[in-house]
């Protein structure tokens, strides 16, 4: 199966483990994170990761975290301007 | 000081200003609903124990942190309230770990309370620290540290709502030393589950489509029905649609057995007539279950010519493992009643009934050594309905699921998704506390799991438990063993243990009365003298090693691939 690449920025609670919350959420679903961008002061984080899987199988995974409020597909969003 | 504290701890007054963390903690407890909880002490949870003593909560003191977390959970799944287990810092939480796995796995309520070392040396490699919010990222829902004193509160509500709202879970609080021991003055809000997303009219028509479309039917049913208490919702639709059932190991319970098209557990260890009713369906109705790997086979082939109607409160679990037509997700105490329609599926219902008499369970061993099935199923008969089973695993935990029979969720209580040995005992000893004296309590186990959290007879004779405890030796790891003459060419790698000690004289140690049969003919009068004593009893069961769990779907079969007995 092809490798896909996605980004995703997430808004989240500042809590002081947030990260490892979310990069454990990534490898453990089988996401390679190849790129990112923290901005711990306004709780923004942008992720490029890449992997066989769909990226809905980590969107919806990262949702649930109580300290993730809100996902977005970047790679969506380009999509659907472009379209 | 403590002359000030012992007065705040002693007076009911709800207007105290000010209290100890601790003393916090078990107020708010209280104020919760808890009236139970399970822990062990030491000593940076010293303070949470000194407002114990005298606090008005009941504590039950386990052998071991993991007993305490497998009871709180047992309290869970047997009552449908959160649990809770208390545990030191280091080890003490560290031994929580498998409990809350297994309560993540499986979706349990669950509020692990730990102590951590004093704030001022985190971080320093302290004595008994360990870094416990690391270590629960990935076997919990969430978990708190707790960094100020003034948010000790809202955290304690946050942890119960976050642990009983949406798909429950559980939640570890971590507090340090210093917090316990601080002065707090604050209002204490307990929580509330958090309101279900209402599902769409359209998705409801949809739905009612696809069913009045299906020719061939089927639900397939798992632990979501119980937990989001739609027992009751589940057997109604069940009765208006007419439609067959499947259940998961979790979903046992949640339709009885005794329904004309229930046909009982699929997947690897299920019965032939639902597996092979579900590989014939042209549409799988998924109501709060998860497309286990133990539930599917190989996924590919499973069910492979059925549209999908998923319906779960978890949206991460829609598409997850197999696309659907459509999915709901919300609360199944509604969406059930309004998915209500008459259907004309005659010839399907005749057909899954035929099935599910060609392959009903047949008791007739030709031997006069126990058949643990035939005993399973004769005490299942001589139990009532509102009877508790909590079994540990292996062989023994799927013939419970094959062999006995239940009508509520609440009253089968296995370690599903996570497949824990040393289950049984301290969850029975959590069931013991959620229910009603009336209640039965059973524990069926094997000799192999039993010694996995045998200390917890320690708990049973500490305080007084009526828990009756099967206990099924084949003096093997039986289902390893089973693996092992199946596919690893009879060679028995350290599942041997007929060096297991006289389980009889262990239980006597803990003042437990017990007695070893070994012919079928001391089967049920053995039962009887067990269901009739009025404390704990033991009953040592030896069975034959060869006995086996049958039909069986091998490992990357099909399960229209079923073994059967060889």
């Amino acid at each position: 199966m092809a490798l896909h690449t996605s980004r995703l920025k997430l808004i989240v609670n500042q809590s002081p483990e947030v990260l490892e919350r979310i990069l454990r959420v990534a490898r453990h679903r089988g996401f390679e994170v190849k790129l990112m961008h923290w901005s711990s002061e306004h709780g923004e984080l942008e992720l490029t990761v890449s992997s066989q899987r769909a990226i809905h199988l980590l969107t919806s995974q990262l949702e649930k975290l109580f300290d993730v409020k809100q996902v977005t597909d970047l790679n969506e969003q380009i999509n659907a301007k472009s379209a | 000081m403590t002359a000030q504290l012992v007065t705040d701890l002693t007076t009911s007054n709800p207007k105290a200003k000010s209290m100890r963390g601790a003393d916090l903690l078990v107020r708010y407890l209280k104020q919760e609903g808890v009236d139970t909880v399970f822990g062990y002490p030491g000593g940076a949870i010293m303070p949470v124990y000194d407002a114990l003593y005298d606090g008005g909560l009941k504590h039950v003191l386990c052998r071991h942190e993991q007993g305490a977390a497998f009871a709180a959970l047992g309290y869970a799944r047997a009552s449908g309230n959160v649990g809770v287990c208390i545990a030191t810092s280091g080890p003490g939480a560290t031994n929580l770990i498998t409990g809350l796995a297994d309560a993540y796995m499986d979706s349990v309520p669950i509020v692990a309370i730990t102590g951590q070392v004093t704030s001022a040396v985190i971080g320093t490699d302290a004595f008994q620290e360990m870094d416990v919010l690391g270590l629960s990222l990935a076997c919990t829902k969430h978990s708190f540290m707790v960094t100020d004193k003034n948010e000790l509160a809202d955290v304690l509500r946050q942890a119960f709502s976050i642990a009983k709202s949406g798909r429950p879970g559980p939640v570890l609080v971590d507090i340090p030393k210093d917090i316990q021991l601080a002065d707090i003055e604050t209002m204490i809000v307990t929580s509330q589950r958090d309101p279900i997303v209402a599902h769409s009219s359209a998705q409801i028509e949809g739905a009612i489509a696809l069913l009045q479309q299906a020719k061939q039917p089927i639900l397939y049913v798992g632990g979501g029905v119980g937990m989001a208490n739609a027992v009751e919702q589940l057997q109604h639709f069940v009765d208006v649609t007419g439609i067959p059932s499947v259940t998961t190991l979790k979903g046992i319970g949640a339709i009885a057995n005794t329904k004309p098209y229930a046909l009982g557990m699929l997947g690897m260890h299920g019965t032939k007539a639902a597996n092979l009713c579900v590989q014939k369906c042209d549409l799988l109705v998924v109501i709060g279950a998860r497309f286990d790997d133990r539930v599917t086979g190989r996924l590919e082939s499973f069910a492979a010519g059925a549209k999908i109607l998923h319906l779960d409160i978890d949206p991460a679990e829609i598409n997850k493992l197999r696309s659907t037509d459509l999915s709901i997700c919300g609360d199944l105490t509604d969406i059930l009643p309004a998915l209500e329609t008459s259907l004309a599926i005659n010839e399907w219902q005749q057909y899954c009934w035929d099935l599910k008499q060609e392959y009903r369970w047949n008791y007739d061993a030709p031997y006069r050594s126990i058949y643990a099935p035939k005993l399973l199923s004769q005490l299942s008969e001589k139990l009532p309905d509102t009877a508790v089973v909590s079994c540990d695993v292996g062989q023994h935990q799927m013939w419970v699921a094959q062999h006995m029979n239940f009508t509520n969720p609440k009253n089968h209580l296995s370690s599903s998704g996570l497949g824990t040995m040393g289950f049984g005992l301290p969850v029975g000893i959590g069931a013991r506390h959620a229910r009603p004296a009336c209640d039965p309590v059973v524990v069926v186990s094997g000799d192999g799991s039993f010694m996995m959290n045998v200390q917890e007879l320690g708990t049973i004779k500490r305080e007084q438990l009526n828990v009756k405890i099967v206990l099924i030796d084949n003096q093997r790891l039986g289902m390893v063993r089973q693996w092992q003459q199946l596919f690893f060419e009879e060679r028995y790698s350290e599942t041997i243990l007929t060096d297991n000690p006289d389980f009889v004289t262990l239980a006597s140690a803990f003042d437990i009365q017990a007695k070893t049969i070994t012919q079928q003919s001391e089967v049920l009068p053995a039962l009887e003298e067990m269901l009739a004593s009025d404390s704990a009893y033991l009953l040592h069961v030896r069975i034959n090693e060869a006995d086996n769990v049958w039909p069986l779907v091998p490992p990357g079969a099909s399960n229209a691939d079923m073994m059967e007995n060889v």
